[in-house]
């Protein structure tokens, strides 16, 4: 290649700032770079199937093909060929809680979070001590047919349901990132709704023990069958400590007729992460697919969640919130494709930048021929607390269609001096009242989100906001 | 393009002064040099310009001065047509001239800039008030030929008057190459309004860019109606460079048949204690399409900067497409910024309330098309200008 890139060094500084440092003592590790004969050693160490060998090899051609995105975020400090694409599970949790950076240890101490949790958080530990919560959970669910596992193992156990929707959603070619992961995925999870069955209880990805669990390239796959419903959750509240400076996942969500699925991510990854996800739900007739979608962590994130409502009556939502404080970028949005008539839409988006943050809506509504009497509504929100930080909105609105309502709505403001000077005039501090506006603005998120996070996530909101006043 | 660089002086700028044809030369070479846009470029992914082939145009027709500018206007106004001014006055044509429109900018605008035929200059001494409005137009009947009219704007410090430009074309005519652009320069205090109305034969391509700067407690008040062009792209920028500048940025197009529009917008806030306000709206019916794309830019700097941008389509047939793409870049904590897009048809429950009154669904269709453009009708800055522009939608909402 004539010009070099730079390869990404953001958290190099840790050693310099926490005295800390990741000693490398894996037990089988890939060699560095990308090419055939590393994703075919990926594939042989997994013990995978010939199609999946191919499938991954397929990928890695268009992945070379593809250009680099050249808009949102500044990517073009990504080395791909100093990247290690496979870290073997086991060894790679086998770090220790004393090598963790002293600011995530001491965010996980304020935001109260419980000692096995923030081993498992940070990376550290792959045993969680509530296995008898587990077993149960584990007996409840296969009872009612569930399958939930990680989706190595889902290759494993249920081959052909597996293939049978595997990349049906988001193919290699999809996008640049969407094909890196397809060639060297890992990890991720996998769950299985039977006809009418409803999981009552949100599922996580650490109830799997033993696992894989927040990979590099993780990919996961959600089939809802007809009338069944099933609510997930990926990521935490608490900020996620990783060496691993690109995380491109893909997750593939399929929602068939009546049945409802919901998401919901808290994305909180160091910031020295570049956080460039693919994900998609294919919603079928009267289905409803529902996004909910934090992210305050990462140095770049680019994602935008997206619905394609394939069937009359499918129903897709976004709600969208979005943190960025310094040296931060968060581009995301959603984007919402109605194929079908008679299908609805909304996205909602709130976006807080601070201290030279830098937050961005992207979103696209697309409306097909025939998609007649669709109707879609989006809305911005953003809030600047500084005049060092940025907020853009980019929505592309394309209406092909006859009698479809699309409305497009947004708004940037700073906190209101009236609201501030209200609540000061109440004895409140400057400090405290800014968190509570900005808790207050991102209220309809966090009412979406079970209890736990939500306390969690106002916390967390309370500590990125102290200092950021005068 | 056929043109080559001996005809370009020969046979038709022959009378030009020397630096006006070394600025034709320059933005020439631009032009050669520069590719045709690509559907992968942003500004061009839904502009869709097949089966245009500007070498097919090299019947260039010029468009000169004539009866249009108000007479008896004040000492020291400058209104002439734009070779004749450049001619005559190269010390007040020169200053502007291509200042705020680049031919780099892209092979389109680099053609505009190279070739144009005519157009208008007006230039209006600091505290001179004009009362009637200047109207100019630039037409032509002629098929397969090229007018790329230009008019520049100077309006001195305090000046206050109102203009009206007008492209106008038969739709019998067949295939044609027509640009129409416009640079204004809005001095301290001053106040203008400017009105373009582009109708254009059915058939002709369009390529327009209308650029603003305005200055310290200024007024634009811009007013574009698209109307006619098989394909029209516009690209439509103010600059407020100023704190106290203000720009009004409103548009109407009704697009039938295969017509195509496509709009680009920047409202560019430079400095703060700046205000823009943009509204445009547009019917579409039968296969008609139209792309809207504006930006509100708001600098590090530009404190208590107030912009407001939206687009409202109507959309009147199942197979007509609208695409809104109304974007925000703020860069500043303490502005306001609000803007919105609505895609949709004549509301029903109005319809039934006029039907239920017995009035027959055509009619009740057409006052309600009426009634959408009417609150951005009021807003055209002149008597004269509304006047025609409603009696032009009339005559197409029939």
């Amino acid at each position: 290649m004539a010009t070099q890139p730079k390869p990404v060094d953001v958290g190099s500084d840790y050693k310099e700032k926490y005295g800390f440092f990741v000693p490398e003592d894996y037990v089988f590790k890939a060699k560095r770079g990308l090419n055939p004969e590393i994703v075919k050693e990926i594939s042989f160490m997994k013990g995978e199937p010939e199609w999946m060998t191919k499938f991954r090899l397929r990928s890695l051609e268009i992945f070379r093909k593809k250009p680099m995105p050249t808009w949102g975020a500044d990517l073009s400090v990504i080395d791909f060929e100093n990247i290690f694409y496979y870290l073997k599970a086991s060894d790679k949790q086998s770090k220790s809680w004393e090598e963790l950076p002293a600011d995530i240890k001491a965010t996980y101490d304020r935001l109260g979070v419980p000692e096995a949790e923030r081993k498992f958080l940070a990376g550290v530990s792959a045993q969680y001590e509530s296995e008898v919560v587990y077993h149960s959970l584990q007996k409840e669910l296969s009872a009612k047919g569930v399958i939930f596992l990680d989706t190595d193992s889902a290759l494993r156990e249920h081959p052909d349901l597996f293939k049978e929707y595997f990349g049906t959603v988001i193919p290699p070619a999809d996008n640049k990132f969407s094909a890196l992961n397809s060639a060297v995925w890992s990890g991720g999870s996998f769950i299985y709704v039977p006809k009418g069955v409803r999981v009552d209880i949100p599922l996580q990805a650490y109830f799997r023990i033993n696992a894989e669990n927040m990979g590099q390239f993780e990919r996961t796959l959600i089939i809802c069958d007809e009338g069944s419903f099933v609510h997930y959750i990926e990521g935490c509240t608490a900020p996620i400590y990783t060496t691993d400076s690109l995380h491109s996942a893909v997750v593939e969500i399929i929602v068939k007729k009546n049945a409802r699925c919901r998401y919901t991510t808290i994305q909180n990854w160091s910031t020295n992460v570049f956080n460039l996800v693919t994900k998609r739900a294919m919603a079928y007739a009267d289905a409803t697919m529902e996004w909910v979608d934090g992210n305050l962590g990462s140095q770049i994130t680019m994602k935008y969640p997206s619905v394609y409502l394939m069937e009359p009556g499918a129903k897709g939502d976004v709600l969208s919130i979005a943190f960025a404080g310094k040296g931060q970028h968060q581009d995301a949005g959603g984007k919402m494709i109605h194929v079908a008539p008679n299908t609805t839409s909304t996205i909602t988006s709130k976006s807080i930048s601070k201290a030279g943050g830098r937050t961005s809506y992207r979103g696209h509504i697309k409306i097909y021929p025939g998609a007649n009497n669709s109707k879609s509504f989006v809305k911005c929100d953003a809030l600047l607390l500084d005049d060092n930080s940025r907020s853009d909105t980019y929505p592309y609105n394309d209406v092909d269609a006859d009698n479809v309502t699309l409305g497009h709505e947004a708004t940037v403001s700073k906190v209101s001096d009236e609201q501030l000077f209200y609540l000061m005039s109440r004895g409140i501090t400057r400090s405290e009242a800014e968190t509570m506006i900005v808790n207050g603005f991102i209220e309809p998120f966090t009412k979406e989100l079970p209890l736990e996070y939500a306390v969690e996530l106002n916390r967390l909101i309370q500590l990125e906001m102290e200092g950021s006043v005068g | 393009m056929a043109v080559t660089q001996a005809p370009l002086e020969d046979l038709l700028f022959r009378s030009e002064p020397d630096w006006l044809l070394d600025l034709r030369q320059t933005a020439f070479e631009a032009y050669s040099r520069l590719p045709m846009p690509s559907r992968t470029d942003e500004e061009w992914r839904r502009t869709d310009f097949a089966g245009l082939n500007p070498s097919a145009y090299f019947d260039f027709e010029h468009v000169l001065a004539h009866d249009t500018f108000a007479p008896n206007l004040p000492e020291g106004v400058v209104a002439e047509s734009l070779p004749v001014a450049a001619k005559e006055r190269r010390e007040l044509v020169e200053p502007y001239l291509f200042k705020q429109l680049h031919a780099e900018r892209d092979r389109f605008t680099a053609l505009h800039a190279a070739l144009f035929t005519g157009g208008n200059f007006l230039y209006v001494p600091d505290g001179v008030v004009i009362e009637r409005p200047i109207r100019a137009e630039s037409y032509s009947k002629q098929s397969g030929s090229v007018v790329l009219p230009h008019t520049v704007i100077v309006a001195g410090k305090n000046s206050r008057f109102n203009f009206l430009d007008e492209y106008i074309g038969d739709d019998g005519e067949g295939d044609a190459y027509r640009s129409g652009s416009a640079e204004i320069f809005v001095g301290e205090g001053a106040e203008v309004g400017y009105v373009s109305v582009q109708k254009w034969g059915r058939h002709a391509w369009h390529f327009g860019d209308q650029r603003a700067r305005v200055e310290k407690d200024a007024t634009l008040k811009l007013f574009s109606v698209t109307l006619g062009a098989r394909f029209s792209k516009n690209r439509i920028e103010a600059s407020l460079v100023g704190p106290g500048a203000t720009a009004e940025l409103k548009a109407i197009y009704f697009a039938s048949g295969e017509q195509f529009f496509d709009f680009h917008t920047l409202q560019d806030h430079q400095v703060g204690n700046t205000r823009s306000d943009l509204l445009f709206k547009g019917a579409l019916q039968d296969t008609a399409r139209a792309v809207y794309a504006g930006l509100i830019r708001i600098e590090k700097g530009a404190a208590r900067s107030d912009a407001y941008q939206a687009n409202r389509n109507l959309v009147l047939s199942d197979k007509a497409k609208a695409t809104s793409i109304p974007m925000l870049e703020i860069d500043n904590n303490d502005v306001r910024c609000t803007h919105g897009a609505t895609v949709g048809p004549v509301d029903p429950n109005h319809l039934f309330y006029l039907r239920s009154r017995g009035i027959p669904e055509m009619t009740a269709k057409r006052m309600l098309i009426q009634g959408f453009f009417g609150d951005v009708l009021d807003r055209i800055p002149f008597e004269d200008a509304r006047k025609l522009v409603e009696a032009e939608l009339e005559a197409r909402i029939g």
